[in-house]
């Protein structure tokens, strides 16, 4: 288990410096900012004076440079647009983007595990094509279509929940459920398929021939072992997530979050908060993944036993 | 999809016929309907789907109060044939999500496989680049290249391709690695059986029922991938039509004019009913376990 | 049954927003939202929507007028003493937000760190709008002189810009660094904390997200209407329009015309609409190697039909303009210029005379920046193959106006001040940002007609100068300025707000006499 988490360790800051670098240069090769920034229609010798004040007139060698220094001193640079300490941008936005991902989860848990159980043991009966068909409808439609669908009837026209912002805990509902939509219907199939993965395994027999109840059977004995795709599924989905999955609907509903600030700083070339801002849910995934990863070890025996490759 | 769903002899047909339930065979029809459909849009399309009428914008479909003659889903916001429109559009996004998903499943399935079978540096190699893929957020990547590349339509497709080829390889990279620790595997390797032999032989019949799921998801993905693009002013460039694109600027209209968001969506909403249905379906067949049943 | 669900499921949300004791309170959702607030940087239309609650300049103007009336600001009255020099009396007892007392002091620095700037965004400004200006004097604790470098006309219009609003001297110094030193990071800091003596104070501010405003019981004029507004970033146009009708908002910006219908329909809610003051353009590259020859690039202009997409696309109420030219600009305004027209015939003859051998021209625009920029460029795409030119759309999140390979694009010119020199002025201006960035050429001739425009004392002189250069426009068009668009702002019933004529566009003004709230149902 130690050298493991050691491999992971090493695996997580390799991932982690190839995305700084590739972050960085990525950057650099979309268009200077400073056409952004400041606006169309510059003279030449203005936009000469502008890069040179935001410091864009060294080699990328010497940007690069600067740009990796910011992680030992701290001082990640200004926002070219906002002209505000970036870390300063960033760390206010991640917290709404958390609330809102980790209510989505919690949503989609509750719903898609038990959908998704439904499906696999009811496989021949109507109640689980019926499961399958509640779960595929999130995932059938573009998120921001459902939002928009579910903003005029909740709001416009019923006007039972409000649209702008996460003031209060009304304000969570319609983005949390626009949200989790589509990971539901991801998590449901993978609980259907994986439990069916494991419904026909022999250890499945055995613990019903024990004459354990299936209640039990399917609970303790399948949940567990469908577990460990589920587990690797929703990791995927918390980084797709984190990962600006949820642009679309913090646009939307006003919610200011991260994904909706990477998104506009690409457009917009605000390269300091993008880079930091693509840093930070890099970091924050490849922690989760690392998780994810321990604990999918920790739930398949046979990856515990230390076949590790 | 006639790729998946094309039987082996004709006589096959029938007996996947006999096999389905009701459900399946509405998917299967569905999926035979759209498919033609698309191939069928510049014969079946009553109109050309760019040509505008600037002063019958937003007519509602027929049998609605100013509905125009002929239009039989309306017009959208420059008075083009809604009918028309969805028709190219689904035969486009169609084209453009079959594109993307073979190039997502030969590129990150191979991958994966290599990692899984080889081990090593090898494997490290590419599950750094799957961890990194997936810690960077997918639309920046596609906001970089197709702003870097200009949004046209063979950089999309790049794009769309690169759409979830790192879970391919995860999910071939982890079967694969979760037999090769089985017996009869370890068992075969004694016996003298090669890499390629050991993945030919016993690892792809089990790899073919993770990868329909995922083959499946991402094609549906790929479709809301291309409406997300076109929310963010990143699609297919106007006028041509998408299922995404005509979604992405309906949105706009959704209160007062639905019906120009509602045809495209429909549509969405029936291509991925009848990709997701199919893919359960051959998931189950390919079941060897399931099969019995 | 709304009203009821709106008192108990919204109750948590919402009750501040309805209940009496907010009569004074509104919320404005709008597009787009600054990330910094210096009405000195800046000169976007994003920004220019915030500015003007904040801060005073030393002239004002009646801005319910669409004539200029020019009223006393910061100063109680000027005079000009030469055609270089204007000689100000300075207010008595206006307080900055921070409570200080203003000085002459303090309009000295806020007008020379313009005037002379040292500071690179304060420079660009200097050199597009405020360059004849040489230096701000002060002569005793309560009279200024400001001195230009040659004979200006436009003084009280220069002086009204945002770029010349007064701000505390000491304050600004205090921001970063050496405390009593002026520092480029003192500018930076103003702009997330910006201080100025207008009516409301900044009570909040969020870059890119929120603005709060709160009334400066301090404020020198008529006390602000408003205890506290705050202004939220909404992007999308659907939860715009919903927040109006959950009572979240009170009023909504950048109201397509599409959707006007809808707010019509809505007895709780209205429609405030106006011709702003700026023009979409279509700007082509003279300079691109198959745009060279005028003739292909005026029937470019010829072909679009300007009228129809108006019809279609602005419910007829934009302004097709005959020329660049706004009623704003008073004796300036000469709608008798008929710089362009739509004549497809002609536009075909232009094409077959020059030989077009029907390569492909592309036509840049933005994805979703300017209301009906995208509808109206798949339209003139339409017009363009009517005349059998072979258009094709680029849609990007970019500006590409810098770039050689350029043919056309979208572009918006808006009017910085209310003069010629002010809307083409800063933009077609020999050596100014369009022939900087490549793609529009000048020579001596244009140059010498563009210094009589500008600073000629005879007004008929001016007047012919303009007419001189839009001929030029005429015979080579580097643009065609597709229309004044027709924008506006829902709201509910109750709200009493509207555009004022005498504003550059998009100001939100919530000043006494701009804005008041009925009691709010």
């Amino acid at each position: 288990m130690l050298s493991r988490s050691l491999t992971v360790l090493a695996r997580m800051t390799v991932t982690f410096l190839v995305i700084v670098t590739l972050v960085f240069f990525a950057t650099r090769m979309t268009g200077n900012p400073v056409d952004f920034v400041v606006g169309e229609g510059l003279t030449s010798e203005d936009r000469a004076l502008l890069i040179r004040y935001f410091e864009l007139d060294g080699s990328w060698w010497a940007q690069y440079r600067a740009f990796l220094r910011g992680f030992i001193d701290g001082n990640f640079g200004l926002s070219f647009i906002e002209r505000r300490p970036v870390a300063e941008i960033v760390a206010a936005r991640i917290w709404p983007s958390l609330q809102l991902l980790l209510s989505a989860m919690a949503l989609t848990l509750v719903v898609a595990l038990p959908l998704g159980i439904l499906a696999a043991i009811r496989r021949d009966h109507w109640t689980g094509s019926a499961a399958m068909a509640v779960a595929f409808l999130g995932y059938a439609v573009p998120n921001f279509v459902l939002a928009v669908f579910l903003i005029l009837v909740f709001a416009y026209w019923l006007n039972w929940l409000p649209v702008v912002g996460n003031a209060t805990a009304l304000h969570f509902i319609l983005p949390t459920v626009t949200l989790a939509a589509g990971l539901i219907a991801a998590l449901t199939r993978f609980t259907r398929n994986a439990m069916l993965d494991v419904l026909g395994q022999d250890y499945m027999r055995t613990a019903r021939a024990k004459g354990l109840p299936e209640r039990r059977v399917i609970l303790h004995h399948g949940l567990r072992n469908a577990g460990i795709t589920i587990l690797s599924v929703i990791g995927l989905q918390v980084a797709g997530l984190a990962a600006a999955g949820s642009v679309v609907v913090e646009s939307i509903f006003a919610w200011p979050g991260i994904g909706d600030l990477l998104v506009r700083s690409a457009i917009r070339r605000d390269y300091p908060v993008l880079q930091f801002g693509v840093i930070a849910v890099a970091a924050a995934v490849i922690v989760i993944n690392a998780a994810v990863d321990l604990a999918y070890a920790w739930a398949d025996p046979r990856l515990r036993r230390g076949t590790l490759a | 999809m006639t790729a998946l769903a094309a039987p082996r002899a004709p006589g096959a047909l029938a007996r996947l016929w006999a096999e389905a339930d009701a459900v399946q065979r509405a998917a299967l029809v569905l999926a035979l309907i759209l498919l033609a459909l698309a191939l069928l849009a510049p014969l079946v399309a009553p109109f050309d789907p760019n040509a505008q009428s600037l002063l019958a914008r937003m007519r509602p479909p027929a049998g609605f109060e100013r509905a125009r003659p002929g239009h039989w889903l309306g017009t959208d916001e420059l008075g083009r044939d809604i009918l028309s429109r969805c028709l190219f559009a689904l035969r486009l996004t169609l084209g453009l999500a079959l594109a993307g998903a073979v190039i997502g499943l030969v590129l990150g399935g191979t991958l994966g496989l290599i990692a899984g079978l080889l081990g090593g540096r090898v494997e490290a190699a590419v599950m750094g680049a799957v961890d990194a893929q997936i810690a960077v957020p997918f639309t920046l990547i596609a906001l970089f290249v197709l702003v870097l590349f200009g949004n046209t339509l063979p950089v999309l497709v790049i794009v769309l391709g690169l759409y979830g080829w790192e879970q391919y390889a995860r999910i071939v990279r982890a079967e694969t690695r979760k037999l090769m620790a089985m017996p009869f595997i370890e068992a075969a390797r004694a016996a003298g059986a090669g890499p390629v032999r050991i993945a030919r032989v016993h690892l792809m019949p089990n790899l073919v029922s993770p990868l329909v799921v995922q083959f499946t998801l991402s094609l549906s993905g790929i479709v809301l991938l291309e409406s997300t693009l076109s929310f963010l002013g990143l699609g297919v460039q106007p006028p041509t039509a998408t299922l995404g694109a005509m979604v992405g600027v309906g949105r706009d209209y959704m209160p007062n004019a639905p019906w120009i968001v509602i045809a495209p969506a429909v549509t969405i909403l029936l291509v991925t009913f009848a990709v997701q249905i199919l893919g359960d379906w051959l998931r189950d067949r390919a079941d060897p376990r399931l099969r019995p049943r | 049954m709304r009203r009821m669900l709106q008192g108990t499921a919204l109750a948590l949300g919402l009750a501040a927003l309805t209940g009496p004791a907010a009569a004074q309170e509104i919320t404005v959702v709008v597009a787009n939202m600054s990330g910094y607030l210096d009405p000195a940087r800046d000169h976007s239309n994003v920004g220019s929507q915030f500015y003007f609650n904040l801060f005073d300049p030393l002239i004002h103007r009646d801005y319910a007028k669409l004539e200029p009336e020019w009223l006393p600001g910061l100063a109680v009255s000027w005079q000009q003493t030469s055609p270089t020099t204007m000689e100000l009396t300075l207010r008595e007892g206006v307080q900055f937000h921070t409570g200080a007392t203003m000085t002459a002091d303090d309009v000295i620095f806020s007008l020379n760190r313009m005037f002379q700037a040292d500071f690179p965004p304060y420079q660009v400004r200097q050199r597009d709008r405020l360059a004849n200006f040489d230096r701000a004097e002060k002569i005793d604790d309560r009279t200024i002189r400001v001195h230009t470098k040659r004979p200006e006309t436009l003084f009280e219009t220069l002086l009204n810009l945002q770029q010349l609003f007064i701000v505390p001297e000491a304050y600004v110094k205090s921001l970063a660094g050496d405390p009593n030193a002026l520092e480029h990071d003192d500018y930076e800091a103003f702009g997330q904390k910006p201080v100025g003596t207008g009516p409301y104070r900044l009570a909040e501010f969020v870059p890119g997200q929120m603005v709060v405003y709160e009334r400066f019981e301090g404020f020198w004029g008529v006390p602000a209407p408003l205890a506290k507004a705050t202004v939220r970033h909404v992007p999308e146009v659907a939860s715009r329009l919903t927040a109006l009708r959950t009572g979240e908002a009170h009023i909504a910006t950048n109201i397509p015309p599409d959707q006007l219908a809808a707010i019509e329909a809505d007895p709780g809610l209205k429609a405030e609409s106006a011709q702003t003051a700026l023009f979409h353009m279509m700007i082509m590259n003279v300079n691109h190697p198959k745009m060279q020859d005028a003739r292909i690039r005026r029937a470019l202009t010829l072909a679009i039909d300007r009228d129809l997409l108006n019809e279609a696309l602005w419910l007829g109420k934009a302004e097709i303009p005959a020329s660049h030219t706004l009623r704003e600009f008073g004796p300036l305004y000469m709608p008798e210029l008929k710089t362009f027209r739509y004549d497809p015939e002609e536009a075909k003859r232009l094409l077959a005379e020059a030989g077009y051998d029907g390569f492909e021209i592309v036509y840049d625009h933005f994805p979703n920046y300017y209301t009906n920029e995208v509808l109206a460029a798949q339209a003139i795409m339409e017009m363009w193959a009517a005349v059998g030119i072979n258009g094709r759309l680029n849609q990007q999140p970019a500006w590409t106006g810098g770039k050689p390979e350029m043919m056309v694009r979208t572009w918006s010119n808006p009017m910085y001040f209310a003069d010629p020199a002010g809307q083409f002025g800063v933009m077609w201006a020999p050596g100014g940002p369009a022939q900087s960035e490549g793609r529009f050429n000048t020579d001596e001739a244009y140059a010498a007609a563009w210094e009589r425009f500008r600073f000629s004392a005879d007004l008929a002189d001016r007047k012919a100068a303009y007419a001189e250069l839009m001929a030029r426009i005429e015979a080579d068009p580097p643009f065609l300025p597709l229309w004044r668009p027709y924008e506006s702002w829902a709201m509910r019933q109750g709200v009493n707000w509207k555009p004022q004529p005498g504003h550059i566009p998009y100001v939100l003004d919530f000043r006494a006499g701009a804005i008041t709230l009925d009691a709010m149902n």
